[in-house]
């Protein structure tokens, strides 16, 4: 484990890289990889600004960092803010990948039509589908999904972090459901199809579906 | 002014040539002047099936390159009326053709068809880019499988990003006894995860298979009912309204026994 030479404030704009001051150049380049392989979904399709914080770089290795980087997600700038010791503020505590908290009341993308096979939709909060999400279509919320639909694709809610988020659809047929960081997949065998809306979430640490409305299951 | 429809349908091996070569053959019957372009370049089958593949001299690929005009490369069927084949070439593969080119390629041939069908190769890459490039409007050919709907909702929304809207769907190779049995999706399953319009439903047919082996579209044998659901998608083509043929038997009293008792079983997808 390479503690924390590394630590990574993130939101989708912008991804601050604070290099802790003693660690080495080897140790730091493979905590990036590994965090920034982590962090991936959550930059995919946008131009990220990196800052760099903490230990200076020097030239060849700032190429390198970005070229690392690059191979991973799309980097609209980069710079590079490093400042030698004796002015070190303090590290921050963990990674911060901003976790979407408004999913009570909060900022939502409405999507009209079917997410079909092979489409991708990822919004920071919450997303409501006014249609079905086909198998092999990927809705991605940082907040909660609503499909008014049919949902047989892959849903994550609170994908950036929020466990209180959740997903919930006309019919609940997904071939994977997840939330925050748990996953589930139906049961084996075959699937009878829900006679009424279904919402999922997670309960004391497992991720249950449930009807819409308690004593709705006929 | 002709219209230019791309036949796709994403998965391999659903019926999309058959379905050009049918089409287009019954088209052709029904008095129209009818350009198939085979787009699948390097694995060129359009030929074949409709058995021309002899009088083949010059190629699409030829003819965008300049080595020859469009009058030398369109093949004339003897046999129909109106019924013309632009071969595609053998011995190139699909990055010999631009979009662009198709583009330029299909405003001539609109010019002077009434209808231009192109044949689209399987797949996602540079053939399919090619072949829907200069396209009005789209056909999406699947079968009844989980596999082929599954890559036909692919195209779907690719054919989205295309602007080509509202695609129609042909449904190949139904089989009812499967159907009935619970073996086989039904047509209802089948527009509801793909939600575009029926153009029509073909029900398999071994005629299709000799017909291909004899370069004889099925359109033109009497007793192929595939060949007859084909003729009646022509139909719909040129805007009138056919109602789908009946494929179902007869119900039994046996079917309408187990049917009060809900013993007969309906398989989800």
């Amino acid at each position: 484990m390479t503690g924390n030479s590394v630590v990574f404030k993130g939101t989708r704009k912008g991804l601050s890289i604070y290099i802790d001051h003693t660690a080495d150049w080897a140790s730091i380049k493979s905590a990036v990889l590994e965090k920034v392989v982590k962090g991936r979904p959550f930059f995919e399709g946008v131009f990220v600004n990196l800052t760099f914080t903490g230990k200076p770089l020097n030239e060849a290795e700032q190429q390198e960092i970005v070229a690392l980087l690059e191979e991973h997600i799309q980097i609209g700038s980069a710079e590079f803010l490093g400042k030698p010791e004796e002015a070190a503020e303090a590290p921050h505590p963990a990674d911060h990948f901003e976790s979407f908290t408004g999913i009570e009341e909060g900022m939502t993308r409405f999507i009209r039509g079917t997410v079909r096979n092979g489409q991708r939709i990822f919004y920071e909060g919450n997303i409501v589908v006014i249609g079905d999400v086909n198998p092999g279509g990927e809705v991605i919320a940082g907040g909660n999904i609503l499909v008014l639909g049919t949902l047989r694709g892959i849903a994550h809610a609170g994908a950036t972090g929020n466990k209180d988020a959740v997903v919930a659809a006309y019919c609940l047929q997904p071939t994977q459901l997840r939330i925050a960081g748990m996953i589930t997949r139906a049961p084996e065998g075959e699937n009878q199809r829900p006679q009424y809306p279904e919402i999922s979430y997670i309960k004391q640490d497992n991720l249950i579906i449930e009807p819409y409305l308690p004593g709705k299951a006929k | 002014m002709g219209e230019v429809i791309v036949i796709t349908s994403g998965k391999g091996g659903v019926g999309k040539t058959t379905t050009t070569a049918n089409i287009g053959t019954a088209l052709a019957l029904e008095g129209k002047s009818v350009v198939l372009v085979d787009a699948d370049i390097g694995l060129r089958n359009l030929d074949v099936v409709m058995g021309l593949e002899n009088r083949i001299v010059y190629d699409l690929v030829d003819l965008v390159e300049g080595v020859c005009r469009l009058k030398q490369a369109v093949i004339k069927d003897k046999r129909f009326d109106g019924l013309f084949l632009l071969p595609a070439a053998q011995t190139r593969d699909k990055n010999a053709v631009k979009p662009e080119q198709m583009v330029k390629l299909c405003k001539q041939l609109r010019e002077q068809y009434d209808y231009v069908l192109i044949d689209c190769p399987a797949g996602i890459e540079q053939g399919f880019n090619n072949a829907v490039a200069g396209a009005d409007k789209a056909i999406v050919v699947t079968v009844p499988e989980v596999s082929a709907v599954r890559d036909a909702d692919r195209i779907i929304g690719l054919l989205a990003s295309k602007d080509l809207y509202n695609p129609q769907l042909i449904v190949n190779r139904l089989r009812i006894d499967m159907v009935k049995r619970g073996d086989m999706m039904n047509i209802d399953d089948t527009i509801d995860i793909l939600g575009i319009d029926l153009l029509g439903v073909v029900p398999d047919d071994e005629r299709i298979i000799v017909s291909s082996n004899r370069g004889e579209p099925a359109v033109t044998q009497c007793d192929s009912l595939a060949g007859k659901a084909y003729r009646n998608i022509a139909k719909r083509i040129m805007g009138e309204d056919v109602p789908l043929l009946p494929l179902e038997a007869e119900e039994t009293f046996m079917d309408k026994l187990l049917k009060i008792f809900n013993l007969n079983r309906k398989k989800s997808i």
